[in-house]
């Protein structure tokens, strides 16, 4: 009677079966998808105006848009690592016995059953057949080993590859290691970034995860910034002339580019962005009732007064491209006892009839701009044993689908009562390319046929 | 005077034309007509090749210098030019000529696409900074031979279903007598899967590996990333249920198709539909 398994023997079953790792696949596949279509990263309010509140709940429940760091997709992750781990505990043991095994002794019978095989007869006298057979199978295939006993008979086996139906584990072994150094990365490293306006400096990093700050071990100073063009328009390079700062003291200086990031303190900056900001503007003011032209400097969101009057000025904004109108200024007025009024004044554009408050036609005649440098910021200390587990994952589906264990076995005895003639069979069995292997088989048994045929003495 | 875009537009008729040579070599039973496809493509690629590397230098010229791998429309040559490498190595290692048909229509199509879609800029253009590294020739080259591979692939796998339904109908079995049998058919598709999985999973290492160079981080998400994950993982599924559940034929051609689908997604859809950090590669 047929006993039914008890339950921990069919969860560790579940684990192990390749329906749950198909499964998994077109699980991960599925959600990455809806990852995609699904716009990422965004907050609660952009969520709101775009969907109804219904679909929103929804959204943040199964944390759709955060989808790749949703517990639900981490859970997915993990069931494929477990699924992994069961199998290999499943099968290594299986595996090692199989790589280990050698064989003592193989029955002729048991031959003529195998898919790929081949009988031939030899006309060599019987010493001549057995060291033919040993040569030929030792040149074309690999080293015959022959089994012992047997003065009637000869066989033996040859192989090669035995080590290659271990090299799945090892892409299985490769993808752990991705993981789990993802995992090593996500946890004891930090990725942010930091905004440095050319001349100053700073340690702060805006961590992307929450709107958490870290101070560095370490202060970055931006000396210039420089972004430069192809004659198309296209952006051709964008550089920042870094000075590492440690303890007072100038350590290191690293111009950044793109492509080509600085690696200080197990930290690495990478040159991401760059964006200008405005430190002053040089303004006319004409005063449309008395015609007179103040010339004045106004530092950025500074208040100033238009001399001889009450009112005060101030820059509150500044756009490097306003509606592709070119470089705005947003200047606020304030009249003695008045509401605020205020407009955008686009500079490069001075004769625009919207260049004006109250009673002011406004020209911006100098801007005093400079780079800030974005740098991104990250510590992995998990990105090596990620670039191991990728070498380990190329290489391993390498060997695991262009190599395979193939094995060869020959019987040969002389047949009774006739005197120079015996009986050959040749035998063939591969873990995988069957078609390749079968190839090489017939090749072999070709070269034997030839070589075993009786010579002529004369 | 020779210029790679004269090069690169003979190279697109005469790609129509071997698919012409190759389509009427089945439907006619002839096998010269096969042979004249062969001797077609293998003289295309020679000309497309002498056209790609014109390009290359042509681009130093210009003042950019940079290999012609770094827009659509370069990408889509590159395509062409590595299907139809793939497909005659294959064709010379295993002595069948019946199946350029669909290799030699997909390296029509995408250089047709290239050549005569507007939206496809030719001119060669300079590098901007994301893409100024030596990971871009290894990037490219190895996704688009797995690419490639998997478009062979998809052609095989259609090829096999064709095939099965006309083997059904004992009238018509005759017409595809020059093609390999259904098991044949079941094997190339494997070997061409299994071709394209190493080059994608290679092509996906190095760009995460760029990237990590590049964008400071080796996986962003980023929706090409992902598809491209999501392709791998479809023909993950296929490689384990045939290795380990014995798929075989109909199951694996149905598969291989849906996994085809995603690559084109990963390499059309992704561009046009979705944005991200790889918007470079739609113009």
């Amino acid at each position: 009677m047929q006993q039914k398994p008890g339950l921990p023997t069919q969860v560790y079953e579940a684990f192990a079966s390749l329906k749950l790792t198909l499964f998994i696949f077109l699980a991960l596949a599925f959600a990455s998808l809806v990852g995609t279509l699904l716009p990422q990263g965004l907050t609660a309010e952009q969520l709101e105006q775009r969907f109804s509140p219904g679909v929103v709940h929804w959204i943040q429940t199964l944390g759709l848009h955060d989808l790749y760091r949703a517990g639900w997709f981490r859970v997915l992750l993990f069931l494929l690592c477990l699924n992994l781990v069961v199998c290999t505990l499943q099968r290594l043991p299986k595996t090692i016995k199989l790589v280990r095994h050698r064989e003592e002794e193989i029955k002729p019978e048991k031959l003529v059953k195998f898919s790929l095989h081949r009988q031939l007869t030899s006309g060599l006298p019987w010493t001549e057949t057995k060291s033919c057979l040993q040569e030929t199978i030792n040149e074309a295939f690999g080293g015959l080993k022959p089994f012992e006993g047997g003065d009637k008979s000869f066989s033996g086996t040859a192989e090669k590859g035995r080590w290659s139906r271990l090299m799945v584990y090892g892409v299985h072994l490769s993808v752990l290691l991705i993981l789990f150094g993802a995992m090593l990365g996500s946890v004891l490293g930090f990725k942010g970034f930091m905004n440095i306006v050319e001349g100053t400096s700073s340690n702060e990093v805006v961590l992307l995860s929450g709107n958490e700050t870290l101070t560095l071990p370490f202060t970055v100073r931006c000396e210039k910034f420089d972004v430069s063009f192809y004659d198309t328009g296209a952006p051709k390079e964008f550089r920042s002339d870094l000075t590492i700062v440690q303890g007072g003291r100038d350590v290191l200086k690293h111009a950044l580019l793109v492509n080509d990031p600085l690696e200080y303190d197990g930290i690495t900056l990478y040159q991401a962005s760059y964006g200008s900001v405005l430190n002053e503007a040089d303004v006319e003011f004409e005063d449309l009732d008395g015609g007179k032209v103040h010339k004045m400097t106004l530092p950025y969101r500074e208040i100033v007064t238009v001399p001889d009057t009450r009112d005060q000025v101030q820059i509150i904004n500044f756009q490097k491209d306003f509606s592709q109108f070119g470089t705005a200024v947003a200047i606020m007025m304030r009249k003695d006892g008045q509401k605020a009024v205020g407009s955008w004044i686009l500079a490069d554009r001075p004769d625009f009839h919207g260049n004006r408050i109250e009673n002011y036609k406004i020209k911006v005649t100098r801007m005093g701009q400079s780079y800030y440098t974005g740098l991104q910021v990250k510590k992995d200390p998990g990105v090596w044993v990620v670039l191991f587990g990728f070498t380990l994952l190329v290489v391993g589906i390498a060997l695991t689908f262009y190599t395979s264990h193939r094995r060869l076995w020959v019987h040969a005895e002389p047949v009774a009562g006739a005197d120079a003639l015996s009986k050959v069979i040749i035998a063939g069995r591969t873990s995988k390319n069957t078609d390749g292997f079968e190839e090489e088989f017939e090749r072999l048994c070709e070269r034997l046929q030839n070589r075993l045929k009786p010579q002529d003495k004369g | 005077m020779i210029d790679s875009s004269l090069l690169l537009s003979i190279t697109t008729f005469a790609y129509l034309l071997c698919t012409v040579l190759y389509l009427s070599g089945v439907v006619f039973r002839a096998k010269r007509l096969l042979t004249a496809g062969t001797l077609c493509a293998a003289a295309t690629i020679v000309v497309q090749t002498i056209g790609i590397i014109l390009r290359w230098v042509e681009s130093y010229g210009l003042g950019y210098g940079h290999a012609p791998l770094s827009n659509l429309y370069e990408s889509l040559v590159f395509a062409a030019w590595a299907i139809m490498v793939i497909y005659l190595v294959f064709e010379l290692r295993s002595g069948q000529r019946a199946l350029g048909v669909f290799p030699a229509l997909f390296a029509f199509l995408a250089m047709a696409y290239a050549s005569f879609s507007t939206n496809i800029d030719s001119r060669i253009q300079p590098l901007i900074p994301a893409l100024k590294s030596n990971w871009l020739i290894a990037h490219v080259v190895t996704c688009f031979l797995g690419y490639a591979a998997f478009a062979v692939s998809f052609g095989i796998s259609i090829l096999y279903l064709v095939a099965r339904v006309r083997s059904g109908n004992p009238g018509t079995a005759a017409s595809v007598s020059l093609l390999p049998t259904s098991k044949q058919l079941d094997t190339f598709n494997y070997r061409m899967v299994l071709f394209g999985f190493l080059w994608l999973s290679v092509g996906i290492i190095t760009g995460s590996i760029w990237a990590n160079s590049a964008w400071g981080t080796y996986w962003s998400w980023d929706p090409k990333e992902t598809w491209s994950l999501i392709t791998w993982l479809i023909y993950a599924a296929l490689l384990h249920s045939r290795a380990m559940q014995g798929w075989r034929g109909k199951r694996v051609a149905w598969l291989s198709i849906f996994g085809f689908a995603c690559v084109l997604f990963t390499y059309f859809g992704v561009n046009f539909l979705l944005s991200g950090l790889h918007s470079y590669a739609t113009k």
